[in-house]
């Protein structure tokens, strides 16, 4: 008599021992991998050491185009984890940018969005439009801020917002420059101008309205440009500061030479140290952020690697405790006005090995954090 | 089978005469048998309309209903109401004049350019470059068509790449040999173009870089430009920033130089547009061999729907151009495809010129007003559709705006043009290129007709593919514009077959799918993580494995899963016959209907779902599913190939690698060792999940109720053919489970017998034999020997007898049944010499009524018996009658062993008789259950077979009967293994199957004689252990072994070929073991027992024929021929052991 396998005990027996392994791998396999970003009420912790880094990574043209798959490049070209992932949210397409703060959350990193109140089309230097900052305060877009709000709150993770960010500049529509400048408000001592002023009416305006709505897993960072334009008294950071108790952070954007017209190159440690100085003046604890920095590939003028490493150089220097945050501007764009255009201003990382390599070694230091901390919310007093 | 008949030699039977015993199995009125056939022959009536139905159900076409939104894809499609819309006048039309500035600085520099040495002259003829991807089949199709017409060809081969310019080298040896055979000269593309994204600093940082580094880049170039005996190479760089144009002109001279060193040239491709300026034209003249100028994607991708190459558009810029080097230096690249706005989700798809007609054929655009037209001012044909609710505009080229264009390069005195590309193209270009004048009239008339190909047209997006293999001619009125430009209007848009896509779903909408399923190892733990994670997914199961593992099919689709058809055995569509596609659908569809009463509705073909498929031929099967038997083809574009276990990391990976391609992911769940496949899964779903995506299920990439993918099966039509489908396969799976079920069973109980008897035997073997009273028994005995035509033999074996140790009396009474040789003398003369000897004879009538006639002779109690070929050794007899003192003891086995071992059949059943009989005994003895005493040697009291009512005759074993009769009274049987005595074997398979068969219909009538002792609680080890021992392994077993062996055939053939051989391995091995046990025992070479292996394989269709002819003997009801011989031989002798 000749014996068989059974195959349906054998069967029995793989279906039994694949129970029991994936039952004891579930506990593995099920762990989430954002479990680490998952505390509610949180925000970003501030490292005693170190200060963390970022990156805005060319979402296109309106800043918005998150993907995993540039975010990860972006990584794997550099060869650091981002903690901090920024990307913009204008105001003209009257959306909360959901699946980019989640998915960039999901990835480990925290979301800054520049949260620019202006309409289509996209161009600097236009003025002020439908979102002009009179109008915020006016109210005539509570309706979306609240909007916005709501859904910030319920996504409920850590996240940073710049709102109207370098409004010191003379670019933006909501730049105190284009929004009222200079002008003197009667009967002030010291006396206050149009332009800041109507800039921080609208900033608490924005900041009571998100709060309002239990948005409390927003931390605001109040962002300048390095350096006013014009760097009039009037235009200076401290006339924009709306009180240590309508933002978290103080920040500010630092560039270097970024169009060939510039025709002169700047080196870096300037450009940080004295608008760090100006903000740590507007008060005393709030941690400093980088919020944009960058330089285009100008072989003509600089030696955009040199000011890289500069750079990583500068910001870990000892005198700089309270900077915390740095994030880099990484683009590409082809110019269209003037002397410079159809040529490019390369700000990306990689416009040549070299500035990518400056910037892989200068990143690599453990002194910029690659992975957020997050730590509980002191409940409101 | 045990019984050594008495009548090994013999063949007649005797029957006592007055008192008819009946022959058991005997039917004397022959009813049983012609009833019997009658009642088999309705129940293979019955099987085999049962078979036809179940085939029949299997075979008809499943009424799937196509879900409606797959029905509705035709009517999705419609013409836009704005479709009046005229391709636009061009936006970009004047951006030329920005660059028209230039010109005087340019005029000046013409003259000496056109006096510079190295000019390209015309060659034979004009250049006519075709542009060429790999990864399109059209492409080849169409440059094998039209290879007379074509000089140059331009694939995709270098890429520059990375920051630190990479050059990448992929090239296409199919191309590279069919242009070198047609005399085409290959100039491959070096672009910056790496997936979707331009890469500038790639090219900026080259031209930038160490001159060592340029040069080791010209090295490599150049390189690979002879290996693939190309003619040189075409730069096409874009994007890069002008702020370095000296330094590109300083390296494309280096180039330059290089491939001019090498006798090849350099090309360089010139963007028309924004981005004109990037290079300096001027200094790249001196020594760039042609200038490729783009006249096409005026409109492309980021623009708003226009034109793609207007005819002004092209004018202007030819105007620019002819400021810069000789004109002759020039090739102008036309367009030759379509581009698809997608208005509504900002995505623009380049397609063909037959998908722009497909999609306006089945949009129903308005062909009746002049809507659609290939006219001035651009020369591009424009329309507006719909699919579902997003918005369309197609922007085509044709052969008249390639005539146009073309007409434009002549006049231009360009050297030549470009098609970009081959694949794309209307395919009358090539009518306007070998026309000598198209704008005749018999030329306009063949460029209005437009004529339907078999070429594979697409429409929509997404891997959820439905075929419309029709095809319609269209129209279109060609006429001839002022000026002699070609215009047309299109009348009629014809019809190539289709593909339909569907399901691309929404951006970040993806769903996986496995293939080959379901699986007892790999399957529950996908489930297990699908089922932590919350994602649904889709399984395309194979007919076979679902119908093995129902239980699993059943989880798939309780767990919220779907569940699609991927044929019943995994069989390739391309190599089998639409009925065996037919069938391989319905069994899989029939099957997952019986387990999970849903019908599916959709299909995936093994092999290849990542293809696209290309050509007419492969489309077929698809239709076949679809059209015929209803099904939703499902493809895919993310293919990690995990099947063939690259790692999980690597699985990772490339599903990384192709997300952006599609959306279906394809994963398996069997076929193998998919353990990379459970790792990667995880992590791919983590992937997924921080990528943004949403895993939805296939009907919600469809946009239906997952119950109308897989609708119920309660409801409708069909239900009696699902019923018998479903009934069949039930009743299938129930006799393979049945059989496998008892394959455990008898292996399991083989064993614990083989352990049992080795037990019993090694014990008995040890012990000296209980119960012996006298162990000098010296009582007078009777030897009994029947002899028919023994003359050979007789003497020996009475001198055998004779020649004994025994010290009591006794007498050896030989019956002579009527021998026709010298037995009688033989016997006389033994008997002249001892008195010991008589010699009785009768007629012949046979040996049961010699051996009865031998009995009422018998002077003594104790009677043996002996067969006339057997031989004693000196202490036989002594051993063989020493358990007859003990007076309860009623009959003696003596210890049979085979003399003759000069065949292998003889020596087989040596062996047989050792290890199989002999050891039986030895282990039956103590529990007194041995079912037979063997005629050849045994020994009886008289009294005993008295009390038996003496020798029956209703069988063919009465050494089994008696044997059995015995314990019925009560007497204890032994087993005397010293009383050995030599025996004669067949000695051919042909007298062997003859005594086997004997045996076997014996020992099926005494078992049927004495089926109530069987499990009777009176006879504890007979009724419970040796006689269903019998019944099990000798008859029941053995009869099964034809059908076993079918089995175990089909299962070497299909699969579960390894574990079969362990589970023989380990059968040989017990079957060896106790060979080995008895071999010992017996004092025999252990070596001996090796020869087990190659009998068992030689006995078993010997046996399994002798029990099935057995069985069939006796369900025809006794035998005729047997019958007459049992009545008619009646001798005198009778009766003596009737008393």
């Amino acid at each position: 008599m000749l014996k068989f396998e059974s195959p349906n005990v054998v069967r029995f027996a793989a279906i039994l021992v694949a129970a029991l392994l994936s039952g004891c791998g579930k506990s593995g396999s099920a762990s989430d991998p954002n479990s680490k970003l998952k505390i509610q009420n949180s925000k970003l912790a501030l490292p005693t050491q170190g200060c963390y880094t970022g990156a805005y990574i060319d979402f296109g043209d309106t800043e918005d185009g998150v993907t995993l798959e540039g975010i990860e490049k972006f990584e794997q070209m550099v060869g650091k984890h981002q903690a901090i992932v920024a990307s913009s949210s204008y105001w003209g397409e009257q959306t909360f940018p959901n699946a980019n703060v989640r998915l960039i959350t999901r990835h480990g990193s925290i979301p800054l969005i520049f949260w620019s109140p202006w309409d289509r089309p996209y161009v600097e230097g236009r003025g002020p439009d439908k979102y002009s900052l009179t109008s915020i305060i006016a109210g005539d877009h509570d309706a979306y801020i609240d909007r916005w709000a709501d859904s910030a709150r319920d996504f409920g993770q850590p996240m940073i917002v710049s709102f109207a960010n370098e409004m010191n500049g003379s670019w933006f529509p909501w730049s105190g420059v284009l929004s009222g400048g200079d002008k003197q408000i009667p009967d002030t001592k010291p006396p206050k101008f149009d332009g800041p002023e109507t800039f921080k009416k609208a900033w608490r305006h924005v900041v009571e309205r998100v709060r309002a709505r239990h948005a409390t897993n927003v931390q605001w960072v109040l962002h300048l440009m390095n350096y006013s334009m014009p760097q009039e008294e009037w235009n200076l950071a401290a006339q924009y500061y709306p009180g240590s108790d309508y933002c978290d952070w103080l920040g500010f954007s630092l560039y270097g030479s970024q169009f060939p017209s510039d025709g002169k190159w700047a080196p870096f440690f300037p450009l940080f140290d004295w608008p760090y100085t100006e903000l740590t003046l507007l008060d005393p604890t709030k941690p400093i952020m980088v919020c944009e920095w960058g330089v285009g590939e100008l072989p003509d003028l600089g030696d955009k690697a040199e000011w890289i490493r500069d750079g990583f150089r500068v910001m870990k220097d000892a005198k700089f405790p309270r900077l915390k945050a740095i994030v880099f501007w990484h683009e590409r764009w082809q110019n269209s006005d003037g002397e410079d255009a159809g040529k490019y201003s390369n700000l990306r990382v990689n416009s040549t090995p070299e500035s990518l390599e400056a910037y892989r070694q200068g990143v690599a230091d453990p002194f910029y954090l690659s992975h957020p901390v997050l730590e509980k919310i002191e409940p409101a007093p | 089978m045990d019984g050594h008949g008495y009548f090994a030699r013999t063949h007649t039977m005797i029957e006592s005469g007055g008192k008819p015993q009946r022959f058991i199995f005997q039917d004397p009125q022959g009813r049983r048998w012609p009833r019997l056939r009658r009642v088999l022959a309705v129940w293979l009536l019955l099987v085999v309309a049962a078979l036809v139905w179940f085939i029949w159900a299997i075979l008809v076409r499943p009424e799937l209903k196509l879900p409606r939104a797959l029905r509705d894809m035709k009517g999705q499609l419609r013409a836009a109401i704005k479709s009046a819309a005229k391709a636009p006048g061009d936006r970009n039309a004047l951006n030329w004049q920005k660059y028209y500035e230039q010109t005087p600085a340019a005029q000046e520099r013409l003259a000496r350019i056109r006096a510079q040495a190295r000019k390209p002259k015309p060659q034979n003829g004009r250049i006519r470059l075709a542009f060429y991807v790999d990864w399109d089949p059209g492409s080849f199709a169409s440059l094998e068509e039209h290879a007379a017409a074509i000089t140059h060809v331009a694939p995709e081969w270098f890429t520059l790449d990375k920051t630190d310019s990479e050059l990448t080298y992929d090239p296409d040896p199919k191309l590279a040999t069919f242009a070198a055979t047609r005399g085409i000269s290959v100039m491959p593309l070096l672009d910056n173009l790496a997936g979707d994204e331009w890469q500038p600093e790639a090219v900026e940082n080259l031209a930038n870089g160490s001159a060592d580094k340029r040069a080791a880049f010209i090295r490599e170039l150049v390189g690979d430009v002879l290996r693939a005996k190309a003619g040189g190479v075409i730069i096409n760089w874009e994007q890069v920033d002008p702020v370095y144009r000296d330094q590109y002109t300083a390296l494309l001279q280096e180039l330059a130089d290089g491939l001019h060193d090498s006798g090849r040239e350099l090309w360089f491709m010139i963007a028309i547009g924004e981005d004109f300026n990037t290079f300096d034209i001027e200094a790249l003249a001196d020594f760039v061999d042609r200038f490729v100028a783009v006249f096409y994607d005026e409109n492309s991708d980021g623009d708003e729907p226009g034109p793609i190459a207007a005819k002004d558009w092209i004018e202007g810029w030819l105007g620019v151009i002819a400021n810069f080097g000789d004109p002759e230096q020039w090739i102008g690249a036309l367009g030759a495809y379509a581009f698809d706005w997608n208005t509504t989700r900002k995505k623009t798809e380049t397609i063909s010129f037959k998908d722009a007609m497909s999609r306006a054929s089945y949009a129903g655009v308005d062909q009746s007003g002049d809507v659609t037209e290939t006219a001035a001012p651009s020369y591009n044909a424009q329309f507006d559709f719909n699919d579902g609710d997003e918005e369309h505009t197609i922007s085509f080229l044709d052969a008249l705006s390639f005539y146009n264009a073309r007409r434009l390069m002549l006049e231009a005195k360009f050297a030549g043009i470009g098609i970009n590309r081959l694949g794309t193209e209307d395919p009358q270009i090539w009518d306007v290129l070998d026309a000598r004048d198209a704008t005749s009239k018999a030329a306009q008339k063949t460029l209005s007709a437009l004529k339907a190909t078999d070429t594979i047209t697409h429409v929509g997006r997404g891997e959820i593919v439905s075929v419309d293999e029709n095809r319609d001619d269209g129209s279109r009125v060609v006429s001839l514009d002022p000026g002699g430009w070609l215009s047309a209007r299109y009348t009629r848009f014809p019809t190539y077959p289709i593909l339909y896509h569907q399901g691309a779903g929404g951006d970040h909408e993806v769903a996986i799918t496995f293939d080959d399923g379901p699986d007892p190892e790999w399957t529950p733990k996908i489930l297990d993580i699908l089922k932590t994670r919350g994602v649904k997914a889709c399984f395309f199961l194979v007919g076979q494995n679902a119908e093995d593992y129902p239980g699993l099919v059943q989880r798939i689709v309780d767990e919220g899963h779907e569940i699609g058809n991927h044929t019943y055995t995994h069989a390739n569509l391309a190599l089998m016959s639409p009925f065996r596609m037919k069938l391989e659908l319905n069994m899989t569809q029939r099957v997952i209907e019986s387990i999970t009463g849903r019908s599916i509705t959709l299909f995936r073909p093994p092999y290849n779902a990542d293809s696209t498929p290309g050509t007419i031929a492969e489309l077929a099967p698809l239709k076949l599913a679809q059209d015929d038997l209803g099904y939703t083809v499902v493809l895919e574009k993310i293919d990690p190939q995990d099947w063939a276990q690259p790692g999980a990391d690597e699985i990772v990976q490339r599903v990384k690698d192709l997300r952006s391609d599609g959306n279906i992911i394809l994963l398996h769940d069997a076929g193998g060792d998919r353990s990379e496949t459970v790792e990667a899964l995880p992590r791919i779903i983590d992937y997924l999940e921080v990528r943004g995506d949403r895993i939805v299920p296939l009907s919600q990439l469809l946009n239906i109720p997952r119950d109308e993918l897989m609708p119920l099966t309660q409801s409708g039509a069909q239900r009696v053919e699902r019923m018998v489908a479903g009934t069949g396969f039930k009743l299938w799976h129930g006799i393979v489970e049945l059989f496998w079920s008892f394959m455990i069973f008898a292996t399991a109980v083989v064993v614990a017998r083989t352990l049992l008897i080795a037990w019993l035997a090694k014990r008995h073997h040890h012990r000296a034999p209980a119960g012996i009273a006298d162990p000098d028994n010296a009582a007078p005995v009777s030897v009994i020997i029947a002899a028919f035509n023994e003359g050979k033999v007789i003497g020996r074996t009475l001198r055998s007898v004779l020649d004994t140790d025994y010290t009591g009396a006794f007498e050896l009474l030989v019956i002579d049944d009527g021998s026709h040789d010298d037995t009688v003398a033989e016997v006389e003369c033994v008997a002249a010499a001892d008195p010991r000897v008589r010699l009785l004879r009768q007629q012949n009538s046979g040996k049961s009524a010699a051996l009865r006639l031998g009995l009422s002779q018998a002077e003594h109690d104790t009677i043996v018996f002996l067969d006339a070929d057997t031989h004693f050794e000196s202490g036989t007899l002594r051993a063989l009658v020493r358990p007859l003192s003990n007076p309860l003891v009623g009959a003696v086995s003596g210890h049979a062993r085979v003399g003759n071992l000069r065949t292998f059949v003889a020596r087989c059943q040596s062996l047989e008789y050792i290890c199989g009989f002999n050891l039986d005994r030895r282990a039956y003895t103590d529990w007194n259950c041995i079912t037979v005493v063997p005629g050849a040697i045994s020994a009886f009291r008289k009294s005993a077979i008295a009390a038996a009512g003496g020798l029956s005759h209703d069988t063919l074993a009465e050494d089994t009967d008696i044997t059995l009769t015995l314990h019925r009274l009560g007497y204890r049987i032994e087993y005397a293994p010293d009383a050995v005595a030599w025996t004669e074997a067949p000695e051919t398979f042909r007298t062997l199957a003859k005594q086997r068969f004997r045996w076997a219909f014996g020992t099926m009538q005494c078992l049927w004689k004495h089926r109530d002792l069987v499990f009777n609680p009176r006879f504890l080890a007979l009724g419970w252990f040796s006689l269903p021992s019998v019944w099990f392994f000798q008859i029941a077993l053995v009869a099964l072994t034809p059908f076993v062996d079918a089995i175990l055939l089909y299962s070497v053939l299909f699969g579960h070929a390894t574990a079969i051989w362990f589970y023989l391995v380990i059968f040989f091995a017990l079957d060896l073991f106790l060979a080995s046990l008895a071999c010992w025992m017996e004092g025999e070479r252990l070596r001996q027992a090796f020869m087990i292996i190659p009998m068992r394989l030689a006995y078993r269709p010997l046996l399994a024929w002798v029990i099935w002819k057995s069985i069939f003997r006796a369900l025809r009801g006794a035998i005729v021929g047997w019958g007459k011989l049992e009545r008619t031989g009646t001798v005198g002798a009778r009766g003596a052991a009737d008393t």
